[in-house]
């Protein structure tokens, strides 16, 4: 492929768009990993061949797209231009579905039922789920094939770097410190005061400085930054040139986990198709702007993602986070300015620069048109999982309410349990009871009621939830992944995890609370990095919204939840009818009852797994 | 000047100063675990916390690493402080419970009984409180990365790779030494020294001021001896051309900031693993112009001064690319850079007074500067044909064969002697003598040839003149040979003696002899060996070795005056040019010291007395010497004297007895 100059982008656009129009249709496969575990590249293939062997590979496409969001309902297939949606999408549907396809009808079972009216729902737009997004950083999620840079740029795709290269440098900087747009990373700094410092420090210092972009995205049921790169490989890197020609850099990293082969797999690709077309390299685009990108693999460590240890990382040394000040922006990579943002972050650059700073920042709430600190602006990208309905992506508006993601898009809590909780901001977020489902969804809100932002975890608790074993599991997972260099992260988590362990298996006692409040302050105070400034909040905040369940473990040694095992017991009650399954699947042996006759647990041989809760269809098996 | 208050306390520090020195300043202590002054704050173990009232709000902040921009109160016992620290000693103490440093630090804070019962637990006094402080010092003082952390969280471990023993280990003990628990230790000494920690804390001494002071001396970690090309040049000390000159105006382009550029490992390439001075240097991935590797990217073991002042300067070539090249190739051919670079600036010198020509050299136009022909000479070395066999067989042969094989003059055969910069047969190193005398003796004799291992003393004779008459120039000839003789006698390396120093060292009676570390090796000797000894049986111990070599070299011939004769070039201006370059300050030496008329001369005239009084001055030098060596008027040494060393075994007797 030739090398292309500023105007060519057109040319290559239009050709796309000739050329997918001479489809009759698109037939757009979800190929996230979701969908892809749910076996969709199969699907494709199969597609593929039963449109060839009835000879209609002329007249319908099938485009493997990224991760639409939808994760629960995979492997997703959406029929463009239609935008007609069909989920959990079987192999032996695929005759049906180009029969119909042929016709100009669809086949109902496969469409989207709602889940309040009962109604098949066949348009993607007229789904709730999709219906209250709003896309800036997912604009291209479904929609291109992201192994295909034309797909990318017949979608606008670099537009905004060809601005970005007429513009100053400090234009540019001034333009993305104008739309608010603040780190999606979880650190919620302002982007564009960030650039300036690195610009400006490299002025002064008269050094080429740096850009990383982080996707090394660690939390616990976090899929957001992946989700992105292997949806639109492409934002990312557009957004990472913007940022270097912004600020004088003429060389990036992409941090990304080695658990992400799909996404790195994509990333790679689109990064050597750029090279190819001259979007990477050296006088890009016939310019005198030069910028190349290397992939550095994550190998799996969550504390890589703070941005100290990532920067260590990619030296070559033990992921640890340093001191700061001085922050990466003034001294980072190999001691030169550096501005480390978030895939997420990188993906929303290039639309501020083409739709501009002040459209940008009246989305969301607060106003920052005097500083970015008075407000979050812009979307959020969510992972919504957990005891959710709509397990999923979800772009949003800042400012939207808990309320609304969860129960508008989310779909509410499957088999009408209750909401009890949300937790927010990855594992040293926070979790929220439902008293706070009308708090807006923004940096500072989550911040004050104890929560944060994060990188955009979102995990449901319905009321079978024991929240103290929540926090156990999160300060588990902490104390795992704290890199262990400073005293009050690697040792309060320590101590934190025995004591949580202690109560959940009925050995709480008096002072518990208060010594594991003494440790979360000190662990906030006094560690060195946001990791452990942070990790105390999994348990300060489910003592401060569900202390009177840690006095019942404590005090009244119950798990009011029936999930802390030392502190429950299985037995039945009268609704039971002797049909025997509870006693067969018992792998202990620990039921015993005659057929037609109420059912008796040996308490002593029951090893309280759960199976006989969960076979028996009489609601008989009560857990105390 | 920053002012700041510290606890009420007012103090003024330099911006950048860490709140912990200022705090230290001030006498007020602030407990820390993983901070020493010669490694950078790690920021580990969090209890040296302070809270910093910068006007905005009060923040809590490590002390360590807290650097003052701005004015600022400390609260170092504040409420919040001080129950933060005690929690955190309480984490500790759950951890270590018998480290005594531990157990003192929590018990000033009220600490005795932790309510926290930790998994880990470990009763050791010796356990590991992972501060990171060996691993840092491995790091920042040794410069090596032989110990690191491993795993995370609660598995945070100190181990040396993969968990195995990491034979790039040579046991230099700065972990052991500096970890504040003991939870490092050395075992299986191969020396068995008799005083094990005495040794330590010599080791110690060293590796600390290679730390805090090498940056600030000599940079020898940073540029190894590159850096004294410059300084040589400033001067005139550098050897252009053969020796003719001290300094030329291109000397810039071999200015060690080129080779440190070109150094591309960023790390220490010591003689031997652990040496905290490490002053070798590499280059990687040159890419060969010449010769049978051209064209492939090798790695470049060098430059170092010398290899840079004769490839280079004495050479006339000022192109560093070069010096790189003649490195790789004498390294690979097993050929000295020095002879090398020596043998062919007198072949060059020979060329351009005509005692050569094309036709003997086999059509190579060896004039100064000529980088292709120079190259092609030690390809020729390499290969063993041309005119390089006979220029690898070193001056002294040279002198030999060109006087025999061409047909040369009497005035000829004599600049030949007067410019083959070799004594005893071996190439001058690299560093213009002319002005010092005692540097003349420095080289002419020493036992193995014209080499500055035994003593360099042209900054205290010649910049400093600290040895002005003969008998302090005889002394220093006497000492310094004999104290340098016992590093060869000990297997140690003569660098980190004097070429990074302690702080107070020009504050001692003796600066030259850097009395702080003669003092530890005397003490080095006797930790090893458990004999007891002082300054100056060091110094008898090399003078019987240095005495009985004398005696040998005699028995086969040499070791005599006539084997202590250097070339004029080392003493003074050969030729007229070379008088006329540096009139000024020959003129000045005829009239001040010598009291000659210089009225009417001619240049000529006036080299030929500086000439006649300067050799006259070495021969007097030599009497000095002898003398204070305790040999003969001949050079040779003493029945007597071998008897007060010790040394009057009837075989070196009957020897001397010829004598």
């Amino acid at each position: 492929m030739n090398k292309i100059q500023s105007g060519d982008l057109n040319n290559i656009r239009e050709k796309r768009v000739h050329e997918i129009k001479k489809f009759k249709a698109a037939l757009m496969v979800c190929a996230g990993t979701g969908c892809v575990s749910a076996g969709s590249f199969k699907l494709k293939d199969l597609l593929e061949k039963e449109l060839k062997e009835r000879n209609l590979d002329n007249e319908y496409m099938v485009v493997p797209t990224g991760c639409n969001g939808f994760c629960a309902q995979g492997p997703i297939m959406v029929i463009q231009p239609d935008g007609i949606f069909y989920q959990k999408v079987k192999p032996e549907d695929i005759p049906e579905i180009i029969n119909k396809l042929i016709q100009g009808k669809y086949v109902e079972k496969l469409l989207y039922k709602d889940i309040e009216t009962g109604n098949y729902i066949p348009k993607m737009e007229n789904i709730k789920f999709f219906g209250k997004q709003q896309l800036i950083a997912l604009r291209n999620k479904g929609i291109i094939n992201p192994e295909n840079i034309e797909d990318a740029i017949a979608r606008g795709a670099y537009n905004s770097l060809v601005k970005a290269l007429k513009m100053k440098q400090q234009d540019i900087i001034d333009e993305v410190k104008g739309s608010g747009i603040r780190g999606r990373g979880g650190g919620g700094f302002p982007t564009g005061v960030k650039w300036e410092i690195a610009f400006k420090t490299s002025q002064e210092k008269n050094v080429i400085p740096y850009i990383i972009c982080n996707a090394d995205e660690g939390d616990p049921g976090a899929f957001m930054d992946r989700s992105i790169v292997e949806a639109d490989p492409h934002t990312v890197i557009e957004g990472m040139l913007i940022g270097a020609k912004a600020i004088g850099a003429s060389k990036g990293f992409v941090y990304i986990r080695k658990e992400y082969p799909l996404a790195l797999e994509r990333l790679e690709i689109a990064i050597s198709q750029a090279k190819e077309m001259g979007l990477l390299g050296k006088n890009i685009l016939g310019s005198d702007f030069n910028f190349d990108i290397k992939i550095h693999r994550g190998a799996g460590a969550f504390v890589c993602g703070e941005e100290t240890a990532l920067i260590s990382s990619i030296q070559g040394k033990a992921g640890e986070p340093h001191q700061k000040p001085p922050v990466p922006a003034i001294s980072g990579l190999r001691g030169k300015p550096t501005i480390i943002n978030n895939v997420e972050t990188w993906a929303n650059i290039p639309v501020i620069l083409d739709k501009g700073a002040g459209w940008f920042a009246d989305i969301g709430s607060g106003d920052v048109s005097d500083s970015p600190w008075n407000g979050s602006s812009g979307t959020k990208v969510f992972s919504l999982v957990g005891n959710i309905e709509h397990t999923g992506l979800v772009e949003v508006p800042m400012g939207i309410t808990l309320r609304e993601i969860i129960y508008d898009i989310g779909g509410g809590i499957p088999d009408s349990r209750k909401f009890k909780a949300v937790q927010t901001g990855g594992p040293s977020g926070g979790c929220l009871p439902a008293s706070h489902l009308d708090l807006s969804v923004d940096f500072d809100s989550l911040t004050k009621a104890g929560s944060m932002m994060g990188s955009g975890g979102m995990i449901v608790m319905d009321d079978k939830t024991c929240m103290v074993d929540v926090a156990k599991y999160f300060i588990s997972f902490l104390k795992d992944e704290s890199c262990g260099k400073c005293t009050p992260c690697r040792e309060g988590l320590i101590a934190l995890y025995q004591i949580l362990d202690r109560i959940t298996k009925g050995e709480g006692k008096d002072g518990d609370i208060e010594l594991m409040e003494e440790l979360s302050q000190t662990m906030s105070l006094a560690s060195l990095c946001a990791l452990g400034q942070t990790a105390a909040n999994p348990v300060l905040s489910t003592i401060k919204y569900f202390r009177d369940e840690y006095e019942a473990h404590i005090k009244d040694k119950k798990c009011p939840a029936g999930v802390c095992k030392e502190l429950i017991s299985y037995s039945v009650n009268e609704n039971c009818t002797g049909c025997t399954v509870c006693a067969k699947k018992c792998p202990v042996n620990a039921i015993s009852g005659k057929v037609k006759e109420k059912h008796i647990i040996d308490p002593e041989l029951c090893i309280k797994c759960g199976i006989c809760y969960e076979v028996c269809k009489f609601d008989a098996i009560e857990i105390k | 000047m920053i002012e700041i208050i510290i606890d009420g306390k007012k103090i003024e520090v330099e911006k950048g100063t860490t709140i912990l020195e200022a705090a230290k300043k001030l006498d007020i202590i602030i407990p820390a675990v993983c901070n020493r002054e010669v490694v950078k704050a790690y920021g580990a173990c969090r209890l040296c916390i302070v809270d910093v009232n910068d006007g905005n709000e009060i923040k809590m902040v490590t002390s360590c690493n807290y650097l003052i921009n701005k004015e600022i109160e400390v609260f170092t016992q504040s409420d919040r402080v001080r129950k933060t620290r005690k929690m955190l000693l309480e984490m500790m103490l759950s951890r270590w419970p018998n480290v005594p440093m531990i157990k003192q630090f929590a018990a000033d804070y009220g600490v005795t009984k932790p309510r926290m019962v930790h998994p880990l637990v470990d009763y050791s006094e010796n356990a590991c409180i992972l501060c990171g402080l060996c691993v840092n010092a491995c790091s920042e003082m040794v410069w090596e990365d032989i110990i690191g952390f491993a795993g995370r969280g609660e598995n945070r471990r100190v181990v040396m790779p993969f968990e195995k023993h990491y034979e790039a280990c040579i046991g230099c003990s700065t972990c052991a030494n500096i970890c504040p628990t003991g939870a490092i230790y050395m075992t299986d000494i191969p020396n068995k020294p008799a005083d094990e920690k005495r040794i330590d804390k010599f080791g110690m001494k060293i590796t600390e001021e290679m730390t805090l002071l090498d940056d600030q001396q000599c940079r020898m970690r940073e540029v190894g001896t590159a850096h004294l090309t410059e300084i040589m040049n400033d001067y005139d000390l550098l050897p252009t051309t053969n020796y003719r000159f001290g300094s030329h105006k291109e000397a810039g382009k071999l200015h060690s900031d080129f080779f440190k550029s070109k150094f591309t490992q960023g790390l220490p390439d010591g003689c031997w693993l652990g040496c905290t001075m490490s002053c070798a240097k590499s280059i990687d991935n040159y890419e060969l112009k010449s010769g049978p590797y051209k064209g492939q990217k090798v790695l470049v073991d060098g430059p170092e001064y010398e290899t840079v002042a004769g490839c280079g300067a004495n050479l006339g070539i000022f192109n560093p690319e070069f010096v790189i090249e003649a490195n790789f190739y004498c390294d690979t051919y097993g050929i000295d850079t020095i002879s090398y670079a020596t043998g062919l600036a007198f072949v060059m010198e020979c060329f351009e007074n005509g005692i050569l020509d094309k036709e003997k050299t086999g059509d190579l136009e060896l004039i100064f500067g000529n980088e292709e022909a120079a190259m092609e000479i030690l390809h020729q070395m390499g290969r063993g044909d041309g005119f390089g066999i006979i220029v690898g067989q070193g001056i002294r042969r040279m002198k030999k064969i060109f006087a025999e094989k061409y047909d040369l003059t009497d005035e000829q055969i004599q600049f030949m002697q007067d410019i083959g910069m070799e004594a005893k047969g071996l190439e001058y190193s690299e560093y213009v003598t002319k002005e010092s005398l005692a540097m003349q003796g420095g080289y002419g004799l020493a036992l193995k040839g014209a080499q500055h291992d035994e003593a360099w003393l042209i900054f205290m004779d010649m910049v400093n003149n600290q040895i002005p008459t003969f008998a302090d120039k005889a002394e220093a000839l006497h000492y310094f040979p004999m104290f340098r003789t016992w590093f060869g006698l000990m297997g140690l390396c003569k660098l980190p003696w004097n070429d990074v120093e302690p702080a107070d060292n020009a504050e001692t009676d003796e600066p030259a002899k850097v009395p702080g570390h003669v003092e530890g090796y005397v003490n080095f000797f006797s930790a090893m060996t458990g004999k007891e000894i002082d300054k100056f049986e060091l110094i008898r111990q090399s003078e019987r070795v240095y005495n009985f070599q004398r005696v040998f070299n005699f028995r086969l011939g040499y070791g005599n005056r006539k084997s202590d004769r250097i070339p004029y070039r080392s003493a003074g201006p050969v030729t007229i040019e070379e008088y006329e370059s540096r009139a000024e300050r020959y003129d000045k030496q005829l009239i001040e010291k010598w009291n000659y008329d210089i009225e009417g001369k001619t240049s000529k005239e006036k080299r030929d007395y500086l000439r006649k009084m300067r050799e006259a001055d070495y021969q007097k030098l030599c009497d000095a010497v002898y003398k204070r060596r305790g040999w003969d008027d001949n050079g040779i040494p003493t029945i007597e004297k071998m008897k007060e060393l010790g040394m009057d075994l009837p075989e070196v007797v009957k020897v001397l007895k010829r004598a």
